[in-house]
């Protein structure tokens, strides 16, 4: 028995993230929702990001539906709810639309296979979670959580989460360990001390800075890719939060800029980091901090040494090497399956 | 003309509705797509509802008005379901879904509305029936999928389902064909009732309009108008919501104006910074709110009905249509000419003609623009600052500075002769004074001085 069911029961949210396609996030989430004890907890899937087709357009490979068990709890698009492969009772459409159409909510009857599409938008799937725990009761909302552009649904909003990760994300052994490795620094950083941090989370563009008296400022810049970004002004900043992405020149600049040595960096959540780890390493070594206003506890990752060009890492020595990059367990659940 | 078409007028209507405490998106839908009223007992029977819904809210313990305020939160928009079932097309899962959950909130908030006298207020049908027919057990909550109970062999298939998987995309394939049989058969029953769940609906958004009305009129100080019969307006201590609030924050008051006109042209003049640009704004807004049935910024208000409001603010510019500020005004002030032509009520309410070009021919147009509308059928109020004629216009001035304060109340004066305060004006902004002195200087040795 995999040890893990036992720690999501202790969130009331999880989500699953796959690093790349064909990293294995299905057959994770398949694995998990197989294993819940449907019977004596509320348990409600729904998925991030926008993904119709039920072969990926990428790599032609199979996407398979997910199955889900009687009792189960489920937020899809009406045009998937429409081609639902199980009987199941309808308890909310919302006034949302998606590009598949408004997100309906519903609970299996009897087991059975369904396309899953749910809110696409930040605000959106925060409000669903929100009125699955407080209208149906639900113990564990099940996110399926595509790191996609198409997206601003962030599955940093779960309390808990597990990485799929696999040869699909890198063929070298080494190389998908670091990167990885990187991933799991950025999942792991630590919630922001700021005290003022019910004022930025409202705010999901711009750059701001919280001076010494807690007062909130905007700095011109738009975002953190903006050529010129000026730090005047800004001797008695404490916090500078980013609201959108966070890219390497900004970073450097921040770490070069006399004034800003004591500054706390905050971001959103890991999804919005693009940057590369040897930039995060030197931001870190100089005396650099990086928070977050959300994040999710990392409970396991599972790699798929398969990529879909049909290269095979070993394994053994992939979980190996990667457990004790990252020191958390790390499972091949195909493999696993199979003994 | 719906109030979406007038929803960005320079008045500010906007921001009437940005404050209205709406619970469902279909009632902003609705309420944009109102029409303007022109016909004074549809006017006065809408005033009669809002009444109603006023006293409830005065009235009413707050628990119970927040349980009708959050099951308004449930009113969705399904005209297109509607529109389905009146064509007799077969619905689907999500369509019945709909119905169902419409019908048990019409039910409940017509329940909540009878608990306190509110029956009949609002026209809500009883859909007992359609709840019977998509509720088969009883269980009255507003879930739906083709009940068990609806085909016996479907509740056969069913159990065979869970008891082989395996086996589950045949049956499917089988159950799937009898729950078209249901939805057919439930679509068929609810047919005759298309009309009554489609008047349900409008009654619903009509209830959470009334509701946000009568709680803005609480928030804003706002009054019942009565209509004016005579074809004149009267308002006593009128003010600009959003104004007002705008002051709030630097700790001043709004200073409200009376004012009140007829078919006769009125003419304001009055010192810069007098507040003429506010009463206009006011009065084209208050226009618009009692033609929506809103309640009015004033302590009391009697306002007469109009076919058509044309607000023309001086400093509109059309950049995107390639006009300047001059003509841009002139051809809004034209629409209204021309419009006077016709045989209908109008309002026009036009904000410094001609301001922006030179003060012969400036003066010149304004004093044909008052002769010409000075004998139209249509209620007429200009602000300028140009000296001319006032035929039989009556004439407003802002009192302007007092005691080194601007007081905005609007006195009647005999003659149109405009106040020249620009100058002390300036001074006690703090404006230059080598500039301002000279100008003093030239003024003296004016020969017109």
């Amino acid at each position: 028995m995999l040890p893990f069911i036992d720690d999501i029961l202790r969130y009331d949210s999880l989500s699953i993230v796959g690093l790349e396609k064909n990293t294995g996030k299905t057959e994770c989430l398949k694995y998990v929702l197989d294993r819940l004890p449907v019977e004596a907890k509320r348990i409600a899937v729904t998925s991030i990001g926008i993904d119709g087709e039920t072969v990926d357009q990428v790599t032609r490979t199979q996407k398979p539906e997910i199955v889900l068990r009687q009792g189960m709890y489920f937020g899809t698009s009406e045009m998937h709810y429409r081609q639902r492969r199980l009987v199941s009772e309808l308890i909310d459409v919302s006034d949302e639309s998606t590009s598949l159409g408004r997100v309906v909510t519903a609970k299996a009857l009897t087991g059975g296979k369904i396309l899953l599409s749910g809110p696409s938008s930040a605000s959106s799937l925060r409000r669903w979670m929100g009125e699955m725990q407080q209208r149906f009761a639900i113990d564990l909302v099940v996110i399926d959580g595509a790191l996609s552009r198409m997206s601003s649904a962030s599955p940093a909003v779960s309390q808990s989460m597990i990485l799929a990760t696999g040869a699909a994300y890198s063929a070298n052994m080494a190389t998908l360990v670091s990167k990885t490795a990187h991933v799991v620094d950025l999942v792991n950083l630590d919630l922001t001390t700021e005290a003022n941090i019910a004022r930025l989370m409202p705010l999901e563009k711009g750059l701001w800075f919280i001076d010494k008296d807690g007062n909130l400022n905007g700095l011109d810049a738009v975002t953190s890719l903006s050529k010129d970004i000026h730090f005047d002004g800004m001797d008695d900043c404490r916090t500078l939060y980013v609201a959108g992405a966070l890219v390497d020149g900004f970073l450097e600049k921040v770490r070069k800029n006399k004034t800003l040595k004591q500054v706390e960096l905050v971001v959103r959540d890991f999804t919005k980091i693009f940057v590369t780890p040897q930039q995060f390493r030197l931001f870190l070594k100089a005396g650099g901090r990086i928070s977050v206003l959300q994040k999710s506890k990392l409970i396991a990752v599972t790699v798929n040494p398969t990529s879909p060009s049909g290269y095979v890492l070993d394994s053994d020595t992939l979980c190996g090497r990667l457990s004790e990059a990252i020191q958390l367990p790390v499972y091949d659940l195909l493999k696993n399956n199979k003994q | 003309m719906q109030l979406k078409n007038v929803i960005e007028s320079p008045c500010g209507l906007r921001y009437m509705l940005d404050q209205l405490e709406l619970q469902s998106g279909y009632a902003r839908r609705w309420l944009l797509d109102a029409p303007l009223m022109t016909d004074a007992e549809e006017i006065a029977a809408a005033y009669d509802v809002l009444h109603r819904f006023n006293d409830f809210v005065a009235q009413v313990d707050k628990t119970y008005i927040d349980t009708l305020l959050f099951k308004l939160q449930g009113l969705k928009d399904i005209r297109t379901t509607i529109k389905n079932l009146h064509n007799q097309a077969v619905l689907d899962d999500i369509e019945l879904f709909e119905i169902k959950h419409l019908a048990i909130l019409a039910t409940d908030v017509a329940g909540l509305m009878k608990q306190h006298g509110m029956e009949g207020v609002v026209d809500i049908p009883d859909l007992n029936e359609v709840i019977t027919i998509l509720d088969p057990d009883g269980m009255k909550i507003a879930t739906f999928y083709i009940y068990d109970s609806y085909c016996a062999q479907l509740k056969d298939l069913r159990n065979q389902m869970r008891q082989n998987p395996e086996q589950q995309d045949d049956l499917l394939l089988q159950a799937s064909e009898l729950e078209e049989g249901v939805r057919k058969d439930l679509s068929r029953q609810l047919h005759p009732f298309a009309a009554a769940i489609g008047q349900a609906q409008l009654a619903l958004a009509q209830i959470d309009v009334n509701m946000a009305k009568a709680m803005q009129m609480r928030q804003m100080g706002l009054c019942f108008p009565t209509v004016s019969n005579d074809g004149t307006s009267h308002y006593e201590a009128m003010f600009h919501p959003q104004v007002k609030a705008a002051l709030a924050p630097r700790g001043r008051d709004f200073q409200p104006v009376d004012i009140a006109f007829g078919h006769n042209p009125t003419l304001i003049t009055g010192a810069n910074m007098g507040g003429k640009t506010v009463v206009l704004k006011t009065l084209t807004l208050c226009q618009y709110l009692f033609q929506f049935a809103f309640g009015i910024p004033a302590a009391s208000a009697r306002i007469a009905v109009k076919d058509e409001i044309y607000f023309c603010i001086g400093d509109e510019q059309s950049v995107e249509k390639g006009l300047s500020s001059f003509a841009a005004e002139m051809k809004n002030i034209d629409a209204v000419i021309k419009a006077s032509r016709e045989n209908r009520e109008l309002l026009a309410l036009i904000d410094e003609p001609a301001r922006t070009t030179n003060p012969t021919e400036g003066a010149a147009l304004v004093s044909a623009l008052l002769q010409v509308l000075a004998d139209k059928d249509m209620s007429l109020v200009m602000t300028t600052h140009y000296d001319i004629e006032p035929g039989n216009a009556r004439c407003l001035r802002v009192k302007g500075f007092v005691n080194g304060e601007m007081d905005y109340q609007l006195v009647e004066v005999q003659d149109g002769e405009v106040p020249h305060e620009a100058l002390n004006i300036a001074q006690s902004l703090g404006i230059d004074g080598e500039w301002i002195n000279m100008a003093r200087g030239l003024l003296e040795n004016s020969p017109s001085a």
